[in-house]
């Protein structure tokens, strides 16, 4: 625990301008560098060390975030933020446009100092309209996905068995929960793992 | 009270971008992906009727809006405590689904948390993961 908490608060130096590029930490994989301390949040409430919204400007290691809900939120990416888009990644790939949901520590100055963003994440629960090469079609509340098959990053999850590359027994009509990255502004995404039951 | 050992799975609500922007406040008219809540598939006669974990052979009991379960996910030993916002998973569409970390596992789908809450406790990006869930 001693060694999250030091982390957190390097982060937080780090986006005060003290320790950009001299952390050490260097990019850790989300799995590894998500929300690293317990925070005290009652159940129900909003979470001030949680961020969600679209890039609306990029300003140095600034992202400047329109929230959904019209709230506007400063978050600053330091050398040990994590960046996840479709795959872990690094700030030159974000863009304005984008969406996200962003976790780190609310300074005082209301900027959240990040440790991890994940951009462009949807993680959709859908039914397999028609499957193509390298690609499926699906039914969402109503709406058609296009999702797009990344050859060596897009994998299958066939009733908790082991992740795997391939997508032949994907059927019509089944359900499925495809985890990936939304392509702003438009009805598509790429997939990260595909979910389906047995 | 026993904790509930299953899967726990993440989902968007309250305004939104891009494909969850459908999304809506939930079953409860409350959901918000920034705030600790959560879905539970037994929030009423009507969400159980869809859900049905019974038939997976999940004994889950009646919560309704705003009840609260406090979530763990053994990967990270870390824990939430959220409240119920919406009606979900799905449960009986994953019967017998079983997702691992290391030694640590859970069978069947038994709890959706908002992002705001996943991500206190696992990484989005991991999409589902084991849990347990109590109530204190």
């Amino acid at each position: 625990m001693k060694q999250t908490l030091d982390r957190r608060r390097l982060l937080a130096t780090a986006a005060l301008g003290g320790l950009v590029g001299a952390t050490g930490l260097g990019s850790l994989a989300p799995e590894a560098a998500f929300a690293a301390e317990a925070v005290t949040v009652e159940p129900g409430a909003p979470d001030p060390n949680f961020a969600e919204g679209r890039i609306s400007k990029i300003s140095g290691s600034m992202l400047l975030v329109t929230g959904s809900d019209a709230v506007l939120h400063s978050i600053r990416i330091t050398d040990g933020t994590s960046i996840w888009k479709l795959h872990p990644t690094t700030f030159d790939q974000v863009a304005v446009g984008d969406g996200l949901y962003a976790r780190g520590l609310r300074l005082p100055d209301g900027t959240l100092a990040a440790d991890s963003v994940w951009v462009n994440i949807v993680n959709l629960h859908a039914h397999i309209a028609s499957v193509g090469r390298n690609m499926l079609h699906l039914d969402h509340k109503g709406q058609r996905i296009v999702a797009h098959v990344v050859p060596g990053r897009s994998a299958a999850v066939y009733n908790g068995t082991p992740a795997i590359s391939d997508m032949s027994l994907l059927r019509v009509g089944r359900h499925v929960q495809v985890l990936g990255a939304w392509h702003p502004d438009t009805n598509e995404i790429s997939v990260a793992t595909v979910y389906a039951a047995a | 009270m026993a904790a509930l050992v299953g899967e726990m799975s993440w989902f968007c609500c309250g305004s939104a971008w891009g494909p969850c922007g459908t999304a809506g406040g939930g079953a409860c008219g409350t959901c918000k992906s920034g705030n600790y809540q959560h879905a539970w598939p037994n929030a009423s006669d009507a969400c159980f009727s869809i859900t049905r974990p019974d038939t997976c052979g999940v004994s889950m009991s009646r919560r309704t809006c705003g009840f609260r379960h406090y979530t763990t996910n053994p990967c990270s030993g870390k824990r939430v405590g959220t409240t119920i916002a919406d009606c979900g998973p799905q449960t009986d569409l994953w019967c017998g689904e079983r997702t691992c970390c290391g030694a640590s596992c859970g069978t069947n789908r038994i709890i959706d948390l908002t992002p705001a809450a996943y991500s206190a406790i696992a990484s989005l990006s991991t999409g589902l993961r084991p849990c347990s869930v109590d109530t204190v």
